[in-house]
């Protein structure tokens, strides 16, 4: 079993957790146009290589994001959504 | 004895055939170049070479013949799905398989046994009508049965009366099967190198050289060729390859894991699956029972497996045939599956004008593995994308035409 | 008759005999013997046959890692019998024989050979009619194939899991383990050991060695409070984060380790000739096991085969066993001479130097060995020992990353470790001595030491292993008769590989998937050298290029039963269970819930059923809603937050009013719908469909980790349940109760919720139902809701009230043409296509999907949920899920179905052609029995369209 670290609960074990999938852009729904907002809808990061992602902590009911590695399956760090914020 | 078998014993030396030749030096050019020597790309290559007389065909594979998802699906082969589009397509799919060997002239070991999957709770019995009465009125054999037929077709199933994951009935899909996977990619490979298209082990796509919108030529770790027509037909790597040539696939790699038991004398005769379960057994040819279930439940690249995955797959087979408790798991193992959101493939045309797509298979490849090959072909060789294939385009995301198929896929593949 | 006298035999104890059976023959062994051990003491050395050609085998490695000593318990297939202790009365028989053991009629096959070549099956069985391989080919080989039988009747086991944390986990009480384990307890770590076998000691139980050291070590590891020490354990593999499953007997010890120390040793190999896999034939270690463990005397004659000096130990241990050792044969020339050599020819032992087996004879059937080729010349004997070199068990590092790799200069296989936290000590790591074995030990434990930051003793830390000797390899003697066996489970020989590299099969995986090398139970342990070997040297590339093909977990088979452990289907249960069983009612299960399907005797369900209609029809019903999901939301933006989740407006929702809910994905499709109830301007009570609120709960917290609105989510789904009381007399029967709420029809009006107490009972009730009856839905605390139920039953009772189930609830809503999401709604139904547009705010800036059903509105919608009323004499009406067809095409489906009693005949909804929509038109449905039916499509509610029952 996976060791996933939770920013507020510390290291667990992976299947108290969630996957919520790589973090995603947010379009303006009323700026972008059919064929923006379809591929908006449905594609996905999908790289080989590192992605940012949601993850919850079932039990706390605690959303975090976390930087992985597709290839690897390394977390590299996980981190409270407001130092996300913070940056941009 | 099989006359055949006569050639062997008496012969002085081993008669070879020679299946899979040598990989020669790369050309400059060739008319199509497929990316990806798994099932999907062999088969491809051998429908252009006998059937359209193509034969100026480069198969680019990275690693071994055949050694990604080809080798690690548990080969399922049906078509019991939801949609008319799925059904047509998967139907034509069994009927390849059913003259494969003959085909080929390579025994396939297509073994058309039958699949049952089983329901547990009344939402899963009325899915199983929902597809019973599509495929009946398509053609296809898939029916729902009681719990009396469930018990007569497999009475070593434990029915469990009065719990709550009790088999309430089953669908029944006689058309259901396996083929011998590894068979079915070297017998495309050995009758497509025979017309001539080269099967290029051990060579890496590095990158397209895209001009306009035409792909012009494919870089790899071993030279540049330059190309008429190109294939993508890479399984997990789809996306990333694709990428490669800029178009952004709506795919997704998850994981997914199966396991095998030690070789048992057969007692399992049908595919068995349970929807609630997550899980699936069959017993192969040489006796081992292999077990499989759904994806992981996070994105990822690697085939390794977990321990979890393994005693939620034993808890689904146990719980199905208690007896297994003291049957040993020999091996488990793992293949990178392309998701699309709506469980249906991506074939057809790209948005560059000689760039084909044979992707998004995600976790139920293998069964299409002929009737793909078959009809990207006609599309490469003809330029035009054959009916049974448009719904499956590329576009269908952009106008909202999704194949609803999401729910046919779960513990079935 | 073969047994020795004391002191050999460490784990036998002869003062207890125990009598089994063996294909229906008495023996007898000692406690602590294994199958394979006592029926060797007997002289019975054929413990199978083998898979393809049905040879005799026997003894081959005494580690229960190959496919010879697989034998069949009555309800446990492939058992090791080198590896099971024996039991009382334990009935064992021969496994993949047709007849008996002794008399195999499939033997035969070991002579057609030449007519299946590898990979035979895929160039015939393919005739003469298509369908011959399903029918006739595949039934005979599937036959053929497998080893084992299942008892699809075994009784059940008790199996179970625990779980275990360590600083350090170290597997393998070798020399080098036990050595590691000590260091590293005493250095402060929490510390488990664990090792297959019944005993620490490894190689040191059987090896010739001074027996001082193991006492010493023993007594040393015992003194540690912690070191916990797990014998008859097998660490069957490596996942992800030192998660390592321990499997000790029925339990799995799922076990968390910070840092690892792979003390696993090496896996002595077989050496390849023609016989080499005659009864008879054993690797020098397994003599060394029968002879010191199982105090048996491997043969009467004996010739070694030795590479190095630890087959001379062989020798001399044979010699000392009473064996007879007719000839040493070693590869090495006459100029490398061991520290044994001396001794061996004190002993009067022959050994013969730059000599190897060539060929091996048989007795009659290949039953037993009886002579061996050595240089040209035949040396009659009954035992082979080949002590003829070894590979690391690198099953496990590979698993944990760890890449293979080869040495040419020493033909060895290597191992390079990965980044994790995994050390390798001993014979796992390379080939040493004991000194160095020991030393490697504790050189690991440092290492782990310092990585978990644990300070290091000065004086512990060793200095670098010496290294004496190293890892060989085996001499690989082709025969061009074959029966060279290259893998003994596949019964594959030099020749069959060979012929694969002719065939294209060049990548190592191509050759193990074609000819199936090294995929039978002991995955390669004993071939996977050879093979690349083989294959390296037939495709003009070295053993590095060639590879080793990938370890895949588990290291050794295991059996589903520890895998699966204890397991029992989670399940709910209402706080009314109690209740609907008093009831006798008839209980389904609706996903993980048990709920009531009807109340009554099981043969009378549709009479039952239709009371219960007809009593909420025209009186009162009671049904229990618990399952429902139950959601409340709270804070200054809990209406704003609703407001950008659901398609209608809640933000201006009056306080006390409730206001039906839809929610939508963002691709625009419906996923889930229920009611929210405003109990306050920051508060609302919001209802999710029982199989969706986990996901709903979830996704409005993972919206709400976005939007960071200032509302909290509550999931009461367990906490609260619900009563809904229902029918003309719903209020007669509220009013008979003592409570502080009007339940009036102006003070309570239809769509409005009010909170307050019934029977004494906390409530909060809201003027909600499915039935189109009128309805009061009352939620109170789960612990509660008994005393509820009690009380409405008790009132209800002058007014006929009758508990409901789901059979007659499900035939309610549909006479409403209400709509169950997940029944009647896909993974792509819109609003529209369900004729929801109502449903929809148009004026909300912003709602999940608002973009999207935009969109797909302009791109056109195919299809409509519609109401279809079939006449009530139709003599077939259709089932769940029959076709729509448009012409012969399909164009929906029927999601609902059911007969009315309240209106006499067969309703249903269904998805049609949008053309087809309007009401009057006629659609086609093709019942299940394949006939074709006409039905008009009516007004969305087949009941009381002018919905005045459930205002009332």
């Amino acid at each position: 079993m996976k060791i996933l670290t939770c920013p507020m609960n510390g290291p667990r074990n992976i299947d108290e957790f969630q996957s919520f999938g790589p973090v995603r852009a947010e379009p303006d729904p009323d700026m972008t146009a059919d064929a923006d907002w379809s591929r908006h809808l449905f594609r996905a990061e999908n790289r080989r290589g590192m992605v940012v992602e949601w993850w919850r902590h079932v039990p706390s009911n605690y959303f975090f994001l976390a930087e992985r590695d597709l290839v690897t399956n390394e977390i590299i760090r996980t981190f409270d959504a407001s130092e996300r914020r913070a940056q941009s | 004895m099989p006359l055949r078998l006569l050639k062997y014993g008496l012969s002085r030396t081993y008669p070879v055939s020679g299946d899979i030749p040598a990989t020669p030096d790369l050309k400059p050019s060739y008319d199509v170049v497929i990316v990806g020597g798994g099932g999907h790309g062999l088969s491809c290559a051998h429908h252009l070479s006998k059937y359209h007389g193509i034969s100026s065909v480069a198969v680019i594979e990275k690693g071994y013949l055949a050694g990604g998802n080809t080798a690690r699906n548990t080969t399922t082969i049906r078509s019991n799905y939801i949609t008319p589009e799925g059904i047509a397509f998967y139907k034509e799919a069994v009927e390849l398989f059913e003259n494969l060997s003959q085909e080929l002239d390579f025994n396939v070991m297509f073994s058309q046994r039958g699949q049952l999957t089983l329901a547990h709770t009344e939402a899963t019995l009325r899915s199983f009508h929902a597809r019973a009465e599509m495929g009946k009125h398509l053609g296809t054999r898939t029916e729902v049965i009681d719990q009396k037929a469930v018990e007569e077709l497999v009475p070593s199933l434990n029915m469990d009366y009065g719990g709550a994951l009790e088999i309430l009935g089953g669908l029944w899909h006689a058309d259901g099967g396996t083929a011998r996977h590894d068979a079915v990619a070297w017998g495309y490979a050995a009758q497509a190198s025979r017309r001539g298209v080269e099967i290029h082990q051990r060579t890496e796509v590095e990158g397209f050289e895209v001009v306009g919108d035409q792909v012009r030529a494919v870089r790899t770790n071993r030279g540049r060729i330059a190309c008429g027509q190109v294939l993508i037909a890479t399984g997990g790597m789809n996306y990333d390859v694709a990428m490669m040539a800029g178009v952004e696939l709506p795919i997704r790699c998850y994981p997914l894991q199966a396991m095998v038991t030690q070789p048992l004398k057969p007692w399992l005769h049908t595919l068995v699956s349970s929807v609630s379960l997550h899980t699936y057994l069959v017993q192969s040819s040489r006796g081992e029972v292999v077990i499989g279930g759904g994806s992981d439940p996070y994105q990822l690249y690697s085939t390794r497996s977990t321990l979890d995955m393994k005693e939620h797959l034993s808890e689904g087979a146990v719980h199905l045939f208690p007896f297994l408790q003291g049957v040993r798991l020999l091996r488990q193992w793992a293949g990178v599956t392309d998701m699309t959101p709506d469980y249906s493939p991506i074939m057809g045309a790209s948005p560059l004008e000689n760039l084909w797509l044979d992707c998004g298979w995600g976790t139920w490849g293998f069964k299409a593995t002929p009737v793909a090959g078959k009809r990207m072909a006609q599309a490469i060789a003809t330029g035009r994308v054959p009916d049974i294939l448009k719904p499956f385009a590329l576009e269908r995301f952009e106008t909202f035409r999704l194949l609803n198929e999401m729910g046919a896929t779960a513990a079935s593949h | 008759m073969n047994r020795l006298a004391e002191p050999w035999g460490s784990r036998i104890d002869r003062s207890r005999p125990i009598p089994f059976t063996f294909e229906g023959k008495h023996f007898e062994g000692y406690a602590g013997d294994s199958i394979a051990s006592a029926l060797a003491a007997s002289g019975q050395w054929v413990l199978s046959r083998s898979f393809k050609y049905h040879r005799p085998r026997g003894i081959l490695s005494m580690t229960g890692a190959d496919a010879n000593t697989l034998v069949q318990l009555p309800s446990e297939p492939n058992v090791a019998a080198d590896r099971t202790p024996i039991s009382t009365g334990l009935r064992v028989s021969a496994q993949n024989v047709n007849g008996s053991l002794e008399r195999d009629r499939d033997a035969i096959i070991d002579r057609l050979g030449r007519f299946l070549p590898v990979g035979f099956y895929y160039r015939t069985f393919m005739g003469p009619r298509r369908d011959s391989w399903l029918k006739f080919w595949e039934p005979m080989i599937r036959r053929k194939a497998g080893l084992g039988v299942v008892d699809t009747t075994a009784p059940h086991r008790h199996f179970d899991k625990t779980h275990l944390h360590c600083d350090i986990l170290v597997v393998g009480a070798g020399p080098a383990g036990l050595n590691a384990a000590i260091i590293a307890a005493e250095g402060g770590a929490d510390v488990v050991l664990c090792d297959e076998n019944p005993e620490i000691g490894g190689s040191l139980t059987y090896g010739r060695y001074d027996p001082a050291m193991l006492v010493d070590l023993s007594s040393r590891l015992r003194a540690l409070p912690n070191l916990r020490l797990l014998i008859g354990t097998v660490c069957n593999g490596w996942y992800e984060d030192n998660w390592l499953p321990l499997i000790q007997g029925d339990r799995l010890h799922r076990t968390r380790a910070r840092a690892v120390i792979l003390a696993t040793g090496s896996i002595e190999q077989p050496a390849i000739f023609r016989n080499n896999d005659l009864p008879g034939i054993m690797l020098g270690s397994a003599a060394q096991r029968l002879i010191r463990h199982y105090g048996v005397r491997p043969g009467q004659k004996a010739v070694v085969l030795a590479t190095s000096d630890e087959g001379y130990c062989v020798a001399l241990d044979l010699v000392e066993a009473g064996v007879s050792v007719m000839l040493v044969a070693d590869p090495r020339s006459s100029s490398e001479t061991g520290p044994f050599e001396a001794e061996l020819h004190g002993k009067g032992v022959t050994i013969q130097k730059a000599a190897t087996i060539d060929a091996a004879e048989g007795t009659a059937g290949n039953r037993h060995l009886s002579r061996v080729r050595v240089g040209g010349s035949w040396i009659e004997c009954d035992l082979l020992a080949v002590s003829a070199g070894q590979v690391p068990a690198w099953q496990l590092p590979c698993q944990a990353g760890a890449r293979v790799g080869y040495d040419a200069d020493s033909g060895s296989m290597t191992l390079t470790l990965p980044k994790a936290p995994i050390h390798l000590a001993g014979a796992v790591s390379r080939g040493s001595d004991l000194q160095g074995a020991i030393a490697s030990g504790r050189q690991a434990a440092a290492a782990a030491l310092s990585r978990l930051g644990q300070a290091v003793v000065e004086d512990r830390i060793p200095n670098k292993p010496t290294i004496t000797s190293r890892l060989h390899v085996e001499p690989i003697v082709a025969n061009p008769k074959g029966r060279d066996f290259v893998d003994f489970d596949e019964d594959l020989q030099v020749k069959d590989l060979l012929n694969a590299v002719k065939e294209g099969y060049r990548e190592i995986e191509l050759v193990k998937r074609f000819t199936t090398v090294g995929m039978g139970p002991s995955q390669g342990r004993h071939s996977a050298l050879a093979t690349a070997r083989i294959v390296a040297e037939a495709t003009n590339r070295t053993v590095a290029e060639v590879g080793i093909t990938t370890a895949r977990p588990p290291v050794g088979p295991e059996t589903l039963g520890v895998l699966a452990g204890h397991h029992e289907p989670l399940e709910r249960r209402t706080a009314l269970h109690a209740r609907h069983l008093a009831l006798n009612a008839v209980m389904k299960p609706v996903g993980a819930w048990w709920r009531p399907y009807f109340y009554g005797e099981a043969s009378e369900a549709e009479k039952a059923i239709r009371g219960e209609i007809t009593a909420v029809r025209e009186g009162v019903g009671l049904l229990d809603v618990s399952t429902l999901g139950k959601l409340e939301l709270r804070g200054p933006d809990a209406g704003a937050f609703l407001d950008r989740l659901y398609t209608m407006a809640h933000a201006n929702q009056p306080v006390g009013r409730v206001r039906y809910c839809l929610m939508l994905n963002e691709m625009g499709s419906v996923v889930d719908d229920g009611v929210a109830y405003r109990m306050a301007e920051d508060r609302f009570y919001v209802t999710a469909t029982t199989g969706a609120v986990a996901r709903v709960y979830a996704d409005m917290l993972f919206w709400n980790a976005q939007w960071r609105l200032r509302v909290d989510v509550l999931n009461l789904t367990g906490v609260f349940s619900g009563l809904n009381v229902t029918g003309p007399k719903a209020r007669s029967v509220l009013e008979a109760l003592d409570s502080d709420i009007d339940f009036g029809r102006e003070a309570f009006p239809y769509l409005s919720g009010r909170e307050g107490v019934v029977a004494g009972v906390p409530v909060r009730v809201m003027r909600i139902g499915f039935t189109g009856e009128l309805s009061y839905e009352l939620h109170c605390p789960s612990s509660l809701a008994p005393a509820l139920w009690d009380a409405v039953m008790t009132a209800g009772k002058p007014y006929g009230l009758k508990p409901y189930g789901l059979e007659a609830s499900r035939i309610l809503r549909l006479e409403k043409g209400h709509i169950l999401i997940g029944q009647d709604t896909d993974a792509i139904t819109t609003p529209d296509e369900l004729g929801f547009g109502w449903a929809v705010s148009k004026k909300k800036p912003f709602f999940v999907g608002k973009r999207s059903i935009e969109m797909r509105a302009r791109l056109g919608q195919a299809r409509k949920l519609v109401s279809l009323r079939f006449p009530a004499d139709a003599r077939d009406t259709p089932g769940e899920s029959c076709l729509v067809l448009r012409g012969n095409a399909p164009v929906g489906q029927i999601t609902s179905v059911g007969f009315s009693p309240t209106l006499g005949c067969t309703i249903a909804l269904a998805y049609v052609h949008v053309t087809d929509a309007t009401e009057g038109s006629r659609v086609t449905v093709k019942c299940r029995n394949g006939q074709l039916v006409e039905a008009p499509v009516v007004g969305h509610a087949f009941f009381d369209p002018a919905n005045a029952r459930q205002e009332m």
